[in-house]
């Protein structure tokens, strides 16, 4: 049996490691799944108060949406965001957590990152239903756009993977990994413009030189950001180079992750 | 004698005992610490067969290498050279209930425990009742599993883990656990294995439980083996070397 069928074989287990987690999370908590919607619904509030508040980012107006809505317009990065970082953080923990599990039953390892993804991805995906009814109620089209969003959602989870996974190899020989890529995702949320608008970077490009425009460009999160913010804050079709270099980063991440896990997986009990 | 259930084919394994380890990235980059090993042979050079329907005992003195070797039919570990080969599906009994969440329930960890030992949800849904008879906690089952004495937690995750209707069954020193009743509903379902045809490989350090259980039996000295053969005379050979007193 390939390695690809037998993973195929046992979704089963990935859908119960899923539910697992989704479950497990919130269950006894009095206010339940809500829980889930209040720590991005605060977020959203600070950011709004400091960043559009105080200091006066102001993204420029949805086209042809026109919206003019900070916090709608934050979240509509955000929400990605936050996503990519629990799956890079909890996919990268998945294997050392799960070490009792790994060194007693044999399974496809490859089910704990993955289903990391799935249980993140549920949350994920209410809070962008939520979004997506409010940015209708403020007058946005965003509806139409939703099963293209689904797309690049699905994309930006493979990425996030193929990160993952690497991560979490690393993390196996590397026990402080996780710290240090702690402070590499703060840093690279901030370089990122999520909470600010590209137009300031384009400001600074024009005074001191295009390529602090191009180095920003690099990011591969910049480009997903700015494909989920024309979908469904602006409703437009991404810019296609966007679109493309997305589907780039991708495909290479996750072949990557994908080759060194399942290189490594098999020694992973002896490891831990 | 019949088919062989498993061929054990001069397996070796080998583990890195790490004299310095350095598992940090910080002295790694700093000031270019590398780990420091001497390679440990924990099996080597094995090779025996498991014929198709019998009970095997696997004896030897502690650090023998008997875990070790389970692991490998159990395809948790992977040996440096050799091979195992394994007729129809292999289940292992070595550490149960692990997986559990607490959080959940009883019932809902059955079913996630079954797909962790590769059954399908419409395998577990079939032997529900009969997993949760044989624990012995069917009162607690919507209880979360946290709430749950170490003795029921034990006998949750063995019920399911023997449930699972394998055609090669491992287990590794089990039958330690839980009081002496489920003790003999083990041994029972260990017997009922064996009357439908399959093969049972176990390892235990009581020697009542190899003479009444198995009819085969191959013992482990250093990760080499001393001998294999018919449960009566490995388990004499054995009792004698022990008996020796040299270690
Ligand atoms: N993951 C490991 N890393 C290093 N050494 C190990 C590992 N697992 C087992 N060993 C060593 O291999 C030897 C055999 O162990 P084991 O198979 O558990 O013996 P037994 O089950 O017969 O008591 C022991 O000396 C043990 O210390
Ligand atoms: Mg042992």
């Amino acid at each position: 049996m390939t390695y690809l069928s037998e993973l195929f074989a046992s979704r089963e287990l990935f859908y119960n490691l899923t539910m697992r987690d989704v479950k497990g999370k919130y269950r006894r908590t009095v206010l339940g799944q809500l829980w889930s919607l209040i720590n991005p619904l605060a977020t959203m509030l600070v950011y709004t108060l400091v960043f559009s508040f105080i200091f006066r980012a102001r993204p420029s107006e949805g086209d042809p949406s026109g919206l003019d809505i900070y916090p709608l317009w934050l979240m509509t990065g955000l929400l990605p965001w936050m996503f990519f970082t629990r799956v890079v953080n909890g996919g990268m923990s998945s294997v050392i957590g799960n070490g009792g599990l790994i060194k007693k039953v044999y399974f496809p390892r490859m089910h704990l990152p993955f289903s990391v993804a799935g249980s993140v991805g549920y949350t994920w995906a209410i809070e962008m239903g939520v979004l997506t009814v409010a940015l209708t109620v403020f007058g946005g089209m965003p509806l139409i756009w939703v099963p293209v969003a689904l797309v690049f959602m699905v994309m930006l989870a493979l990425f996030a993977l193929g990160l993952a996974m690497l991560l979490a190899i690393g993390n196996v020989y590397f026990r402080d990994l996780q710290h240090f890529t702690t402070i590499a995702l703060q840093m690279w949320m901030y370089l990122t413009p999520i909470i600010y608008p590209i137009h300031l970077v384009e400001d600074q490009a024009e005074r001191h030189g295009q390529w602090i425009l191009d180095v920003y460009k690099l990011n591969p999160m910049e480009r997903f950001v700015s494909v989920f913010r024309e979908l469904l804050y602006d409703n437009r079709w991404p810019d296609l180079s966007d679109s493309l270099v997305c589907v780039a980063w991708t495909v290479v991440m996750f072949t990557l992750g994908f080759l060194v896990f399942k290189r490594s997986e098999k020694r992973l009990a002896e490891l831990l | 004698m019949s088919e062989a259930a498993v061929v054990v084919d001069d397996v070796s394994k080998k583990f890195r005992l790490y004299k310095e380890k350095n598992d940090s990235l910080k002295t790694a980059l700093m000031r270019g610490r590398r780990s420091v090993h001497e390679d440990f042979w924990a099996l080597r050079d094995v090779s025996f067969e498991v014929p198709e329907g019998s009970t095997f005992g696997l004896v030897g003195r502690n650090g023998s290498g008997k875990s070790t070797l389970l692991k490998c039919l159990a395809k948790i570990l992977y040996p440096n050279s050799g091979s195992i080969t394994s007729k129809g599906k292999v289940a292992s009994l070595l550490e149960v209930g692990s997986g559990f969440h607490p959080e959940l329930s009883g019932r809902e960890n059955v079913y996630l425990n079954g797909s962790i030992l590769g059954m399908s949800r419409k395998d577990v849904a079939r032997k529900f009742d009969e997993i949760v008879e044989f624990s012995g906690v069917r009162k607690f089952i919507d209880q979360p599993v946290k709430n749950y004495s170490s003795g029921m937690y034990v006998r949750l995750g063995f019920s399911v883990a023997i449930n699972v209707d394998p055609d090669v069954l491992v287990v590794d020193e089990i039958l330690a656990v839980g009081d002496a009743a489920f003790q003999a509903k083990c041994k029972e379902k260990f017997a009922e294995f064996r009357r439908a045809g399959k093969t049972v490989i176990l390892v235990t350090h009581s020697m009542g439980n190899i003479r009444d259980m198995c009819d085969h039996a191959a013992w482990l000295d250093n990760g080499t083996l001393r001998q294999v053969g018919d449960a009566q005379s490995v388990m004499s050979a054995y009792t004698a070397d022990i008996g020796k007193g040299d270690r």
